[in-house]
């Protein structure tokens, strides 16, 4: 029978048994306090919903204010030349949990996780705006139920670099 | 002998503990399969999806880490074909290996893509490509697939690990619950189990009155919570003793197969059901199914036993002398007692991967059965 590369020799053997579950314990109480908690083997979802409402906030006439953006994502703006154009949130948000605006949809992994990636799924539409001379910022206003409860109504924003 | 000479011992035996290697073989089947699937899925997202750095993606490795469109497809690829040729034994250990890194590798180029379940899939496959899987099941070897046996007995403390790394997914899972007062209070089971009538109605099977009154109580919501918590620290902790083990692996199928029908998790309860394969008894055909040739239900029996009994936990053999009026066939355990009738029954069950649901209720059966002396 050949040897395999990964026949490890005696010496060997504590050691990877011991780099191993140090690595795994570390991660696993690293990710207690990710907001996801990614690679935490938290294997079954809480029950908590949230509905996402989103807006954009306009310069227009010297003047800032909140715009709201459809409930099937989609808004127009206008370029430098006067030209419109149209955008859509689910172009670039494919991810489930958040793609759908304007009614209560399951949060997987719990509220904190979702508004965690909220917040980072704004960041990256607001990035994405190359044409949009209008939108300042977004912002999500999210209604969430917790576990059957109503919970907190929390705002998130992202600002246009 | 003093404590730090005994501990060395122990330890020094640990690490050199050499078993029989077939069922890792068969866990690697398994595990193999499942990375393919799980492989083949993500194919399936990039061809229907597209890339997923060209939206809105989480990477935990720095951006410029990340592959690009044709070089995540081909990572793919070869991802897919180190799961096949795992499968198959083409180089199996060093395949497994990496199949499993370049899956870790895709997690964390997007933890939008992460889902507890692929990385327990990742890791398992990880810690058996430690293991000496590659001495049986090399199917492209055709029937010579598996090495003798004095070839087979290989170091398995990877096994071990690999007990661990199970163990832990359940004290994971179990420890969150416990930590969360709305899932150890039994609201969070409470709102899911809410929506089953209206889920059975939709499928056709509407639930009686007493069924709906049942499922949408508080105190049984809360009553599953603990049970579930209860559940899952007894399988983490009951696989590593003899006289639980059985029980717990039981416990855990039943709790899995019930996951299985009531959520959707992907490859997780398969995941967690061919991973018990590596609490098995690594030695094989310690049992022995005897029957009476040319009795046609014993006979049935013993094809039944052929054919399912992928553990190889049976030595098969004919009754040399089969009364007339006697049992046609006969299950001995490792003590060497024989049983028939529905005794024999849970003792096939008890070995026999698909029949293993099966075995609690025919031991209770057998037991409360039995005529008392």
């Amino acid at each position: 029978m050949p040897r395999s590369l990964l026949d490890l020799s005696p010496r060997l053997r504590p050691a990877l048994f011991c780099a191993y579950l140090a690595t795994q314990l570390a991660v696993l109480i690293g990710a207690q306090k990710s907001p996801d908690r990614v690679f935490g083997f938290q294997m079954f979802n809480a029950s908590s919903k949230l509905k996402i409402s989103l807006f954009r906030k306009v310069q227009r006439r010297g003047h800032s204010r909140l715009v709201a953006i459809r409930a099937d994502g989609t808004w127009e703006s206008k370029d430098r030349s006067g030209t419109r154009h149209s955008y859509r949130w689910q172009d670039r948000v494919h991810y489930g949990p958040l793609s759908t605006l304007g009614q209560f949809v399951h949060a997987s992994y719990g509220l904190d996780a979702q508004l965690f990636r909220l917040q980072f799924a704004l960041r990256d539409v607001v990035q994405h705006l190359p044409a949009d001379d209008e939108t300042l910022a977004l912002i999500a206003e999210v209604d969430t139920l917790e576990n059957g409860r109503e919970g907190a109504h929390v705002r998130l924003q992202a600002d246009r670099p | 002998m003093s404590d730090s000479s005994r501990s060395d011992g122990t330890s020094s035996r640990f690490f050199s503990e050499e078993r029989d290697a077939w069922l890792l073989g068969v866990l690697r089947l398994a595990i193999s399969a499942l990375l393919f699937f799980n492989g083949l899925r993500l194919i399936l997202e990039l061809q229907q999806g597209g890339y997923f750095a060209n939206y809105f993606h989480m990477p935990i490795l720095p951006e410029h880490w990340l592959p690009g469109e044709a070089g995540y497809g081909f990572l793919l690829g070869l991802q897919a074909l180190a799961a096949l040729c795992a499968f198959v034994g083409i180089f199996p250990r060093e395949a497994l290996l990496l199949g499993s890194t370049l899956g870790i590798y895709f997690l964390l180029c997007d933890r939008l893509q992460f889902h507890n379940n692929r990385y327990a899939l990742l890791l398992l496959a990880l810690l058996l490509a430690f293991s000496p899987c590659d001495r049986s099941f090399l199917l492209v070897r055709g029937r010579s697939h598996t090495l003798p046996h004095e070839e087979r007995v290989a170091p398995t403390f990877a096994r071990r690990l690999f007990q661990i790394q199970v163990s832990l997914v359940y004290l994971g899972s179990a420890g969150g619950k416990l930590l969360d007062a709305d899932w150890r209070g039994g609201q969070v089971l409470f709102l899911r189990f809410a929506q089953a009538p209206q889920f059975w109605a939709e499928h056709g099977v509407p639930l009686p009155a007493w069924a709906i009154a049942l499922v949408t109580s508080t105190w049984f919501a809360s009553l599953a919570a603990k049970t579930a918590i209860l559940s899952e620290l007894f399988i983490a902790l009951g696989m590593w003793l003899p006289k639980t083990r059985r029980l717990s692996l039981w416990l855990g199928v039943v709790f899995h197969i019930s996951i299985e029908l009531s959520a959707r998790v992907e490859l997780f309860s398969w995941l967690m059901i061919a991973s018990y394969l590596a609490f098995v008894v690594p030695e094989l055909r310690e049992r022995r199914f005897e029957f009476a040739a040319g009795h046609a239900r014993a006979e049935w029996l013993a094809r039944l036993v052929r054919w399912f009994d992928w553990c190889a936990r049976f030595d098969q053999r004919p009754l040399s002398q089969a009364s007339p009026d006697g049992p046609s066939w006969f299950v001995s355990n490792r003590e060497g007692q024989r049983a028939s009738g529905t005794l024999g029954l849970a003792r096939l069950a008890e070995c026999i991967p698909l029949l293993f649901p099966l075995w609690l209720p025919l031991a209770l059966v057998a037991k409360l059965s039995a005529k008392p002396r």
